[in-house]
């Protein structure tokens, strides 16, 4: 499902030199499966799920999801990707203000998701019974769970976590992982990236970012 | 992305900036109230000089004799009745009407009842004979042709004259203000060569009742209009050249066929009296400079609008970077945040040239209102000082949108460059 060959990803320091963040990393996910990327803080886990996740197209080496080839592909090319063959779920949740949460797991539609059933979505999580509510009208914990339905509304192939329990207290992020879980008993693929072994402890298989590379912890 | 979707983002945008909205609105909208309330009064001002002040027939042109001699000799120069026959002729003649000044002094003596007034006073006129078809529309009573022994002479004055006289002439000497219905009918005596002023020929005195018939934009400006065959009778009476004529009024088949006929009539060795054109033209001219300028001015408010869109719109682009971030993250493309821009600088755009264009209708009125009530009567004074074609709202509308595009044109960029792995990470 994900297959990532020699990536290779640096950034400028800002001092005229370069930092490499990922060095010649490989990666094999099949489908169905839930795994998580553990790394300490810097070590470039976020960098790699930006460019499997098609956010990121400046680096080196080959990439397929769900069968996508990525290298190369156009800002519309990418964006239809992001649009409909994974999903994303941030630390900071990222809900759009004004817009309330059923309208926000919809916000895909607005750039071209067509089928997804935002209600079904928000049901699947859980919060159906909050759906015309403000994001700033919802916890932490809420708002994550409308964050996990927005990635789950077009139903993607991929589901990408950075962090999604960063900002959660123990039982509030033991419900997130819990839902994680149950997402992947169903089929999804889910790659999670965090420091945080409640999480790992989640996941079948545990891989960790060591300078620029993907091991096995 | 959809259009539907796009007006969707855009409402949300604009209501949770409800202010910012209607600062750049307003902008917008004074700009285009200036730049729409300057051309329509241009356009509102031009009007009354073309339509008043110089009502040029586009159409016609005036044939004079030529005073060169050399013309004379090449045969040209006067118009007699076969150089009439000829102007006729010419290719995109349509109809040709001849003019014949009455080639003696006259004067008009009156006393007695004028509208009411007692009026006593002695004037220096002015006639010339006209074909009869020039002015056939403006005729509101009678025949205008030459009358029978001892009925009144049918005259016709220029709209211009009762125009100057009712709002300079009889104000200030207590005479009543007429219109043309009001002033047909009125007989005064003329004598024609005799002069108060100048010598005049040997030849008899004739006396004549002239009656005013109607006015015309076709009437000459300073002096009567009377039918061709008495200015005929008039000078043959007076032993005066009574067989050339003083001019030839020509009406073109179509404004574009004038130049080429202005050429051939030249050809001919005649002149072409552009006096008319020329001052229509110099008036017309100060007018679109001085609306021009002013209208020049509205469009630098326009351009200070546009960067006063922009800023706000870049403004915006920075606070809402991490939101634009999660678009592209759930997949909308450069172009679609780019597109979403764009169309919030259009909608507002749109509302602030409409509302520009409201105010200047509005201000347009109110300031026609206020001169009927507040200023004084003067010659050619309009029921209006504007002109406000369908267009001109419409196209007002249309440069408020291209004003606000041009100032989306930056943070659109910006937002389209927005790099979304670094504004959602952490
Ligand atoms: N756009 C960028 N420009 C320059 N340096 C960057 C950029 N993005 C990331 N980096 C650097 O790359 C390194 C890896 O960053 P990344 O965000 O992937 O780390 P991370 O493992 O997700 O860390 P954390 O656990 O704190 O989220 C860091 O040193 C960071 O400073
Ligand atoms: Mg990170």
């Amino acid at each position: 499902m994900i297959s990532a060959r020699g990536l290779r990803r640096s950034f400028s320091d800002g001092e005229g030199g370069a930092l490499t963040v990922l060095d010649s990393a490989d990666l094999e996910v099949a489908a169905g499966e839930l795994v998580a990327v553990m790394g300490r803080s810097g070590s470039g886990k976020s960098t790699l799920l930006h460019i499997l996740g098609g956010l990121d197209s400046q680096y080196q080496g080959d990439v397929n999801v769900a069968g996508v080839s990525l290298r190369g592909l156009s800002d519309t090319a990418l964006s239809r990707f992001r649009n409909g063959t994974v999903g994303f779920v941030f630390q900071s949740f990222h809900l759009v203000p004004g817009l309330n949460a059923l309208e926000n797991v919809a916000l895909p539609s607005f750039f071209g998701a067509s089928g997804g059933d935002a209600r079904a979505a928000l049901e699947r999580v859980g919060l159906s019974h909050k759906a015309s509510r403000q994001p700033s009208q919802l916890s932490g914990g809420e708002r994550q769970r409308v964050a996990i339905a927005r990635a789950l509304y077009a139903r993607p192939k991929v589901l990408f976590c950075d962090e999604p329990t960063g900002n959660l207290d123990a039982a509030t992020g033991a419900e997130i992982i819990a839902l994680f879980e149950s997402l992947n008993a169903e089929g999804l693929t889910v790659l999670a990236v965090t420091h945080e072994e409640r999480v790992s402890r989640a996941a079948k298989r545990v891989l960790r970012l060591e300078s620029g590379k993907l091991v096995p912890a | 992305m959809t259009f539907g979707a796009l007006l969707r983002l855009v409402k949300l945008s604009v209501r949770r900036d409800v202010r910012g909205a209607l600062s750049s609105v307003f902008g917008v909208s004074i700009g285009i109230a200036a730049l729409v309330f300057f051309v329509a009064l241009g356009l509102g001002i031009g009007r009354v000089v073309r339509e008043k002040v110089f009502p040029l027939d586009a159409q016609l042109v005036e044939v004079v004799p030529s005073q060169i001699t050399l013309g004379s000799i090449l045969g040209g120069g006067k118009i007699d009745q076969d150089t009439f026959e000829r102007l006729r002729a010419l290719p995109g003649v349509t109809a040709a009407y001849r003019k014949m000044n009455v080639r003696v002094p006259a004067v008009s003596r009156y006393d007695g009842d004028f509208f009411g007034t007692r009026l006593h006073m002695g004037l220096e006129v002015l006639a010339v004979g006209v074909d009869p078809e020039l002015v056939k529309n403006d005729v509101l009573m009678g025949d205008f042709k030459d009358p029978a022994e001892g009925q009144p002479v049918p005259a016709i004055v220029a709209s211009r004259l009762v125009d100057i006289y009712n709002n300079s002439f009889a104000p200030n000497r207590g005479l009543p203000r007429l219109s043309a219905s009001l002033a047909a009918g009125f007989q005064f005596p003329v004598e024609f060569n005799r002069s108060f002023v100048v010598a005049t020929r040997p030849g008899p005195v004739t006396a004549a009742t002239l009656q005013l018939v109607g006015a015309s934009d076709r009437g000459i400006l300073a002096g009567l209009t009377i039918p061709l065959d008495t200015a005929v009778r008039l000078n043959k009476a007076s032993g005066v050249d009574f067989e050339t004529f003083s001019g030839v009024t020509l009406q073109a088949d179509g404004p574009s066929r004038v130049p080429e006929l202005v050429a051939h009539v030249k050809e001919m060795g005649l002149k072409v009296d552009e006096q008319e054109r020329r001052w229509a033209e110099n008036a017309g001219a100060a007018v679109l400079l001085t609306t021009g300028a002013l209208a020049l001015l509205s469009l630098l408010i326009c351009l200070l609008a546009a960067v006063n869109i922009a800023h706000a719109l870049s403004a915006s682009v920075r606070v809402r970077a991490k939101e634009l971030g999660i678009m592209r993250a759930v997949g909308a493309s450069k172009r679609d945040v780019r597109a979403l821009i764009f169309a919030e600088a259009a909608v507002l755009g749109a509302v602030g040239g409409a509302v520009g264009a409201a105010l200047a209708i509005a201000a347009s009125y109110g300031l026609d209102a206020l001169a009927l009530s507040h200023l004084p009567q003067f010659p050619f004074k309009p029921d209006t000082f504007f002109f406000i074609p369908p267009w001109l709202p419409l196209a007002g509308v249309g440069l408020g949108v291209l004003a606000s595009l041009a100032g989306a044109w930056w943070p659109s960029r910006d937002a389209a460059g927005i790099d979304p792995a670094r504004t959602l990470a952490g």
